[in-house]
């Protein structure tokens, strides 16, 4: 094997390859189908359906990214310049959204704008007033691209905010001493200083919409997720699915080429340290009251209103739902996300730890084509492991039969081990990023120190290098156990049948027009991102100390 | 006088401590004078006052006979016309030499930046780093390329805050002088602060004590 020098070859190099071998397989698999003759399938689809998938996918991604953009960006300028009623509140309060999945978004605003949803039942109890109900219709595309951005914006805020923070002050002032106004100078230094940040941000959202499935498939958008749900589930036609996914991918890669090109080239640090963070300027008049109402108009919108509409319905639904059957499903998704989880913590310590210590080009490869998996959408992931995990089956047919001659034909892919591997795939990048991350702050010289004074790799790892990236693992563990959590497309294909976890609960709550019963599980998945959040808050606030 | 600041009083608003108290200051045209005082003495923090980025609780700035603050009056930084060397220099990073250098230069007209631009690069002596970036520079290049974006809109007092903090010790001397030769060519009134008396004695005609807080101790240079 050429990919192993026998220089790295132990337990660290080998593991790595092992992941990374997975990830490769699932993705190229989706590629080498492409080789067989289509079906006929796939001619109809592609004369008649591909035109609409690709356009639609096309306008949800540029308007989605587009208002994420204007908006995230004019919230982290004003938290980030100025100082207006309830700054501080809000600072935190545009992450909130985060916490919930567009897909419960989706549902939420749908039943509450629906006939029987709260406000047109309000408008007709109280003023007798029956509006046009195509003017609170949103179960189109606009009305995706609306619940897109109000839930993916805190992608853009965030990032963009926290590198805005990161600016020295004598920046924006030896512009103003130049001669410029605030405004002119947000358009001349800050936006274009801001450009990798931003377009990080957006490529984020813009790959989190191609990812979604629960929500375009309520609204009836036809898009790749959706087709590729549609052939595989409903006509039974693989070989359309994975023709399907293959063409998401080859957009998954024009839109990171894409991102690489507008990020430019040229490394944009800054030249100079930070010595003074920027000041805030108190916003007085109008303009404080103007700052205040477009925060509180975005805050409600994207958190405030639908969680409030989610408790309601929690409360008129909760003795209906909570049954055995339910805590049954809230466990079965604390056990998936739990174990996907430390596989994907423990995989990650070993590939960032392989990285660092041989520091080869190969290593770095592997750390790449790892940081991928979360750019590819959950529906091509779930299309490549269900394609290996059958091969897999086919390949250890004779096994089986040596265990138990009545042995079925499918067993790994008909088990819980194939969601789990997906997961595994998809969400190693966020695992890996805090990991790797702690491993920069760590630096290497202890790890050296450590190897001087006589022990080796394996031992220094376990006495130095864990217990100092104890803060990196844990924000990992969080951010990727969320992220289980609320997943759907990919559970909702590679589960066995009959396996609920929340998330699909909720999923079949809203297709079965059960919306309200949807707001406890909902609630929960809520719930337990916000205390993630909180956690993660924290951690880097004491780090930052 | 050219410059004069008369009782000039000052506290940062999250803190009682006076930072200045009553400090007063009187510059001829053309003269370069340097304030001198330990870490903390609140050095930037008279600079900032005189470009406009604080605002004083008491007294006035006059600067050729504008008020450029007293009770009635407050201009913001960009309505000045003063000119400042940061002490990290903030050069722009997504600009280059000339952009940076062109961006105060918005009120001239094309050709007047254009001509504007080599007389500051020529001063400066770096008429061939135009269009490299601010990481592609020294920390010495970095710092002349703040003082030429500095005196490119030909402001009335350039204002240079611990112009040497930031270079190796080796290169003070050299750089100190070039920079005291370059400032002294362009005949601007300036200020400069610094926590050595060395920098003070070699480049300014006068210098300023802030540690003995507003009692000023002067030294009229000898050149
Ligand atoms: N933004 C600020 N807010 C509150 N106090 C400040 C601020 N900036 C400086 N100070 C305080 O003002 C004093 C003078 O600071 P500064 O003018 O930066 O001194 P110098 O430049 O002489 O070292 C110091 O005690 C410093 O802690
Ligand atoms: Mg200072």
């Amino acid at each position: 094997m050429k990919f192993l020098r026998v220089k790295h070859l132990n337990i660290w190099s080998v593991f790595s390859f092992l992941f990374v071998l997975g990830i490769i397989l699932s993705n190229l698999l989706v590629f080498t189908s492409l080789l067989q003759p289509p079906s006929e399938n796939w001619q109809h689809i592609k004369d008649y359906l591909l035109a609409d998938y690709i356009s639609n996918t096309l306008l949800l991604i540029t308007f989605t990214g587009l208002f994420t953009f204007l908006i995230g960006t004019s919230l982290a300028w004003l938290i980030s310049f100025y100082d207006f009623p309830l700054r501080n509140f809000y600072k935190w309060a545009f992450i909130l959204p985060l916490a919930i999945p567009a897909y419960i978004g989706a549902y939420t605003y749908t039943g509450l704008l629906n006939y029987t949803g709260i406000i047109q039942s309000f408008l007709r109890n109280s003023f007798n007033f029956h509006v046009n109900p195509k003017l609170f219709d949103i179960m189109n595309i606009w009305g995706a691209v609306f619940i897109f951005t109000l839930f993916l914006l805190p992608y853009v805020y965030t990032i963009v905010s926290s590198f805005f923070q990161n600016q020295s002050a004598s920046l924006f002032e030896s512009a103003r001493i130049l001669g410029r106004k605030p405004l002119n100078i947000l358009f001349t230094v800050l936006l274009p200083l801001a450009r990798p940040a931003i377009i990080a941000g957006v490529s984020l959202v813009v790959l989190e919409v191609l990812n979604d499935y629960g929500l375009v498939q309520y609204f009836g958008i036809p898009t790749f997720s959706t087709a590729i749900f549609k052939s595989w589930f409903g006509m039974g036609d693989i070989d359309s699915a994975i023709r399907l996914a293959a063409s998401l991918l080859i957009i998954v890669f024009f839109i990171l080429a894409l991102e690489k090109l507008l990020r430019g080239k040229r490394r944009v640090e800054s030249s100079t340290a930070k010595i003074r963070s920027i000041p805030l300027h108190k916003l007085s008049g109008y303009k404080s009251m103007l700052a205040f109402t477009y925060s509180f108009f975005i805050f409600s919108l994207s958190f405030l209103i639908p969680l409030l509409q989610l408790f309601y319905w929690s409360l008129i639904t909760y003795s209906n739902v909570l049954s055995n059957k339910f805590w049954q499903l809230l466990w079965n998704s604390i056990f998936v996300a739990l174990v996907a989880t430390c596989i994907i913590v423990f995989a990650s310590v070993i590939i960032a730890n392989f990285q660092r210590i041989s520091g080869t080009k190969l290593s770095k490869t592997y750390s790449k084509i790892t940081t991928f998996g979360y750019s590819i959408p959950g529906a091509v992931i779930a299309i490549g492991v269900m394609v290996l995990f059958i091969n897999l089956d086919q390949k250890l047919f004779w096994f089986y039969k040596i265990v138990n001659p009545e042995s079925a034909k499918l067993v790994l892919s008909m088990s819980i081990a194939m969601l789990i591997f997906a997961y595994v795939i998809r969400f190693l990048a966020i695992g890996f990023n805090s990991v790797q991350t702690g491993f920069e702050k760590v630096g290497k010289k202890f790890f050296e120190a450590s190897r001087t004074l006589g022990m080796t790799t394996t031992k220094t790892f376990l006495r130095i290098d864990l217990p100092m990236l104890k803060p990196a693992l844990v924000g990992g563990f969080v951010l990727v156990f969320v992220d289980v959590l609320k997943e759907l497309p990919l559970t909702l294909i590679l589960r066995p049948f009959n396996f609920d976890t929340l998330a699909t609960k909720v999923y079949q709550y809203a297709n079965d027009e059960m919306i309200p019963e949807a707001a406890v599980p909902s609630l929960i998945i809520i719930a337990v991102s916000l205390i993630s959040i909180y956690f993660l808050n924290k951690i880097t606030m004491k780090e930052e100390r | 006088m050219y410059v004069q600041i008369r009782n000039l009083t000052f506290n940062y608003k999250n803190s009682e401590e006076a930072i200045l108290k009553d400090f007063n200051l009187s510059i001829t045209k053309g003269e370069i004078i340097s304030i001198l005082g330990q870490s903390g003495s609140g050095k930037s923090t008279l600079l900032r006052l005189i470009a406009g980025l604080e605002k004083p609780n008491k007294g006035s700035i006059i600067i050729d006979k504008k008020i450029m603050a007293d009770q009635n009056t407050f201009l913001f930084p960009e309505e000045r016309g003063v000119g400042m060397v940061f002490q990290d220099y903030a050069l722009f990073p997504h600009f280059n030499v000339e952009k940076n250098i062109k961006y105060g230069l918005h009120a001239f007209s094309n050709k007047e930046q254009s001509k504007r631009l080599k007389e500051v690069l020529e001063l400066v002596n770096l008429t061939e780093f135009a269009k490299r970036y601010p990481h592609e520079l020294s920390g010495g290049q970095q710092q002349r390329v703040a003082l030429a974006r500095a005196l490119a809109p030909k402001p009335s007092v350039l204002l240079l805050d611990e112009p040497f903090s930031n270079l190796d010790a080796g290169l003070k001397t050299k750089i100190r002088g070039e920079l005291g030769k370059i400032i002294r060519q362009s005949g601007i009134t300036s200020i400069f602060v610094t926590h050595d008396l060395e920098d003070s004695e070699t480049i300014a005609d006068k210098v300023v004590s802030l540690d003995i807080s507003s009692s000023i101790s002067m030294k009229t240079g000898t050149r």
